[in-house]
């Protein structure tokens, strides 16, 4: 039975059924509950925007709240996944990573080739990415090309709700380390969500929108700032395919390539740093294996090579949005008609 | 013309207070930070009762450097501290280190130096120094011979028998110690506490806590207040300081009826004592045991075996260590420490 | 605790020893023939304290190493031919050549690694510790790390954690007084490392490290403790290296005599060997008799070694996932 949930929501129901099904599923992290070794009540906070709320109380002895101790308790998860648990562990803001990276970076995302093969760290760790919530410039970047980079790790980004609550229990189930990118301005956003337990499999895009015109390949956030954009230009006579990567490694090449050679256009857009992107990375691999269906240049929609501003006036101009979006669609599409 | 001011030696140990004790009991730490205080508030009490100079081993745990630095400041000014001279030791981070120190003090001419440290240290310190006495501070983890003192305290005593204010027959008392002997192993080393004789075979660890690695115990002297191994004699048989004798006790593990002694910081343990006596001066005892080790003050430290016979003797010619209450006691009844209030900066010596 | 051990547990500790050692100062022969590759770094001097601590340890209490390990792993378990072939960098090695000296690992040995990132290693026990408490196991897990890690956060960290959390966790400081070619006096600011743990709550003991009845006392107590449920601590192990911070240092950053003076008055093997014998609790022949043994089997690893095969080119992507489509 689906019903309308948050994402958040889904997140949560996600991770109670998950602990429910499978007794080594334990959640570490700071606050995650709230209120450890204080006085008044215990799951004060659940998460520091709530999304772990009521998890303590029914799992007790199962979210563990940390000290502010990144690189302690991101390698405790981590050590812990080397033991037959399967820890979800909570980096409250993905730009912590500078804290922790060595724990992700050089233990869990080598060990099983580092070892032969013979090491499972079935890790997942939740974190908070992108940017809109006026946090400045180190509470709200969007690093999943960090994550992406490295081999090991597996990147998740959902973008509804829906995808949020399948997706993670896929993480969870994972033998890999998986990072789990939550976006921030989603939490609140609502959708259908089944109430039963079901995965959503890593590296299968979600077509959107069917078009013919040209290709929107994007991930998280911006999947509503294109489908917005896609909207409003299928009212200019201009048809978008828009696909949701879903997870950024494994990267679903094929349904990129596929559409692309359908179209022959690509637009991708992408809420982080242009340089050394999914953005760029996307630009390249369809430059290199479907170069030939190309009818015009590839436009990339990204934030500039900037810090994330801290006023509105700057934050808003910083984040891409569906003006920006449609824009790049119609310098390909002219591009493409006068190369024609 | 004034006669040159007195010398005092210091002696920190930088390495005491650190063994399996805080592991197994709840021995607590004493930093170097600690140590560098305590010899600060030394440096303020010889500073105020006319020492002229104190010499000072390095050491690579900053204890010297510490105190160096603040020998420059406006404290050591205002407060008038002797002349810091530091001894340019070769260091091996060993107790081979303290003993260096203490020698070199002697060979200085120092009229007394300042230990601190546990039972251990002292004894180092005791062995090189002859007849110079002792100004006895604790800071190891189970001490029985250094007395716990507050460092501006004992420094006053120590700087007023060293100045020459205090009649040496009062200030200064003769300790006892044991000889312990190994002829087969060319040994003779000496305790200024107790000997434990322990059926563990090697010194391991060192630290001896468990009543059921005690075999005997000889005793200098046993004080019922004590810490340590001196604790079951001192619960069961004490004897003073001052006694010309001292006391041994044998223990058995499997005995039905047990003494509480607290054999380290925290440590109560159950001690079995089959049978006790006193230990006469100049008598060489053997031991009951056939092979173990030895542990001098609290610390394992000789390994004999089935082809080595160890004895233990009672020597009433100990070193000499500073009476604290005796001094301060002798300040307080001719007013020593009374000076006018003009010249309360100035060293007693000088006035 | 201190405990008598059977002869039977002072022969295997000596062989533990005596086959590190072995192990070590092979190598160092080969690593000179050039035939291996990468940075190899020798535990020869240490052994003592890998061999004291595991003495107390079973295959389900996990450690994890730094990357000066082969003494970790040959006392934790891990096989020495498997070991040897790593080191190699042959398919037949315990992690069929893809990690090499400074990643071996065993997880059916509770061996998370050797580890090249220095002080990585705290954190990992902590979680392993932190497992078995989850579990409700009362297996102990043991971090090795240096006198440079003593100096890194992730250490900070794991202990503070290791307390708050009362895990059954133990940081052993191997205190060879460098890290690579930084003297550990200049670069610990305390003057001890085992000080250390009082900020995190913890007791912490500083134990010859030439001594392995020492090292073997102090685990006992430390696993006990930890066992129990009474909480880490720190035990700072004062040892030396005697070979360089890898093969190809030359150390001159050391007193010319300080390795030959070390090795002549305190090395852990001879110490052990006159004590034991002097004692009457082993005899000479005994020793001699796992000498022998210990250098046919390290022969035979190495000759097993070179003549194995090295990985295959479908070998270099393998590994990465357990599944990636």
């Amino acid at each position: 039975m689906a019903r309308k949930i948050s994402y958040q929501q889904a997140i949560n129901e996600a991770l109670a059924q998950e602990m429910r099904r499978d007794s080594t599923v334990f959640i570490i992290g700071e606050d995650v509950a709230g209120g450890a070794g204080a006085p008044g009540e215990q799951d004060a906070w659940g998460g520091v925007l709530g999304v772990t709320k009521g998890l303590y109380h029914q799992f007790p002895g199962r979210v563990l709240d940390a000290p502010l101790s990144e690189i302690g308790y991101v390698g405790a998860a981590v050590g812990a996944a080397t033991q037959g648990l399967r820890p979800v562990c909570e980096l409250m803001f993905v730009d912590f990573a500078g804290c922790c990276l060595d724990q992700i970076l050089n233990q869990a995302a080598k060990f099983r080739y580092m070892f032969g093969g013979k090491a499972v760290t079935p890790l997942v760790m939740r974190t908070m990415v992108g940017a809109g919530l006026r946090a400045a410039a180190q509470h709200s970047q969007m690093l999943t090309s960090l994550w992406t980079h490295i081999p090991g790790l597996k990147v998740v980004c959902p973008s509804s709700p829906y995808d949020a609550k399948g997706l993670l229990i896929q993480a969870i189930r994972d033998n890999d380390p998986v990072i789990f990118c939550e976006h921030k301005l989603l939490y609140s956003m609502q959708g259908e969500v089944p109430e039963e337990l079901y995965t959503v499999p890593f590296g299968e895009a979600n077509y959107l929108r069917d078009g013919d015109d040209i290709t929107l390949v994007t991930y998280g956030r911006m999947v509503h700032l294109a489908m917005e954009a896609a909207n409003n230009l299928a009212r200019q006579g201009i048809d978008c395919e828009v696909l949701d990567l879903r997870t950024t490694s494994p990267l679903d090449e094929d349904s990129i390539l596929e559409s692309v050679e359908k179209t022959g256009r690509l637009v991708v857009i992408d809420e982080a740093n242009p340089r050394c992107s999914l953005a760029t990375d996307i630009s390249a691999l369809v430059a290199q294996k479907a170069f030939a269906a190309l009818k015009g240049p590839i436009e990339m929609v990204t934030a500039p090579h900037t810090p994330v501003p801290f006023s509105d006036a700057l934050e808003d101009l910083y984040i891409p949005d569906a003006a920006k979006i449609e824009a790049a669609v119609r310098k390909v599409m002219d591009a493409s008609r006068s190369a024609a | 013309m004034r006669q040159p001011g007195p010398i005092i030696g210091i002696i920190a140990n930088p390495a005491s207070g650190r063994d399996l004790r805080r592991l197994t009991a709840n021995a607590g730490l004493y930093s170097s930070t600690d140590k560098a205080s305590a010899i600060q508030r030394l440096l303020a009490a010889f500073g105020a009762t006319g020492i002229a100079k104190v010499l000072l081993p390095t050491d690579m745990t900053g204890i010297a450097a510490a105190v160096l630095k603040a020998s420059t400041g406006p404290m050591a000014r205002e407060q008038r501290w002797p002349a810091l001279q530091m001894l340019d030791l070769s260091l091996t981070q060993t107790v081979a280190d303290t003993r260096l120190a203490a020698r070199q003090m002697v060979e200085q001419g120092v009229a007394m130096i300042a230990v601190l440290g546990g039972d251990g240290t002292h004894k180092a310190v005791a062995a090189e120094a002859g007849d110079t006495p002792l100004l006895t501070l604790s800071t190891g983890t189970n001490n029985a011979f250094p007395e716990l003192r507050e460092a501006t305290s004992a420094g006053l005593a120590g700087g007023l028998l060293a100045s020459g204010q205090i009649p040496a027959a009062i200030g200064l008392r003769r300790n006892k110690r044991l000889l312990v002997r190994v002829p087969q192993q060319q040994l003779c080393e000496w305790a200024l506490v107790e000997v434990a004789v322990s059926p563990q075979r090697f010194v391991g660890a060192r630290a001896l806590s468990r009543s059921e690695d005690l075999a005997e115990v000889f005793a200098c002297f046993a004080e019922p207040h004590a810490i340590g191994l001196s604790a079951i004699c001192g619960l069961w048989c004490p004897v003073s300081r001052q006694a010309e004798q001292g006391a041994w006790v044998r223990l058995d593990a499997s005995a039905t009826q047990v003494l509480l002694a607290p054999l380290a910081p925290g440590l109560l343990q159950g001690c079995g004592v089959t049978a006790s006596g006193p230990l006469q001066p100049g008598v060489a005892y053997p031991l009951s045991l056939r092979s173990g080790t030895l542990a001098l003050d609290g610390e394992r430290e000789i390994e004999f075996a089935e082809q080595d016979t160890p004895t233990i003797t009672l020597d009433l010619h100990g070193p000499l260590s500073v009476d604290v209450e005796a001094v301060l006691a002798h300040a307080a009844r001719h007013h020593l420490l009374v000076v006018p209030r003009d010249q309360r900066h100035t060293p007693a010596t000088l006035r | 605790m201190s405990t008598q051990l059977s002869s039977e547990q002072l022969l295997h500790a000596y062989e533990v020893m005596r086959t590190i050692r072995a192990f070590e100062e092979r190598l160092h022969v080969e690593f000179a023939t050039g035939e291996i590759p990468g940075f190899v770094h020798l535990y020869a001097g240490e052994e003592a304290s890998a061999a004291g601590v595991m003495a107390h340890l079973r295959d389900s209490d996990c450690i994890a190493s730094n990357h000066r390990g082969h003494g970790h792993c040959i006392a934790k378990g891990v096989d020495v031919y498997g070991m040897m072939a790593e080191i190699y960098g042959k398919k037949t090695g315990v992690c069929g050549g893809k990690g090499g000296s400074m990643h071996i690992a065993d997880l059916s040995k509770g061996m998370l690694g050797a580890n090249g990132i220095v002080g990585a290693g705290a954190p990992l026990v902590a979680g392993s510790a932190l497992a078995a408490k989850l579990k409700g196991r009362d297996d102990v897990s043991v971090v090795f790390f240096g006198d440079g890690a003593s100096n890194e956060g992730a250490v900070f960290e794991a202990m503070n954690m290791a307390s708050v959390m009362n895990l059954a966790c133990i940081f052993v400081a191997e205190n060879n007084g460098y890290a690579e070619a930084t003297a550990s006096k200049w670069s610990v600011a305390c003057d001890h490392i085992a000080d250390r743990a009082a900020g995190f709550g913890m007791p912490g003991v500083t134990i010859d490290g030439y001594d392995f009845f020492a090292v073997h006392e102090a685990a006992g107590a430390a696993v006990e403790r930890a066992r129990s449920g009474q909480g880490p601590s720190l035990i700072e192990v004062k040892l030396t290296r005697y070979y360089g911070h890898f093969e190809g240092d030359a150390q001159t950053y050391r007193a010319p005599d300080e390795v030959k003076n070390l090795r002549e008055t305190r090395d852990c093997l001879l110490q052990f060997r006159n004590k034991t014998t002097r004692a009457g609790l082993l005899s000479a022949a005994q020793l001699d008799a796992i000498d022998g043994r210990v250098d046919g089997l390290i022969e035979d690893a190495v000759r097993r070694a070179k003549a194995d095969p090295k990985p295959q080119p479908a070998d270099l992507l393998s590994d990465v996932y357990v599944s990636y489509p």
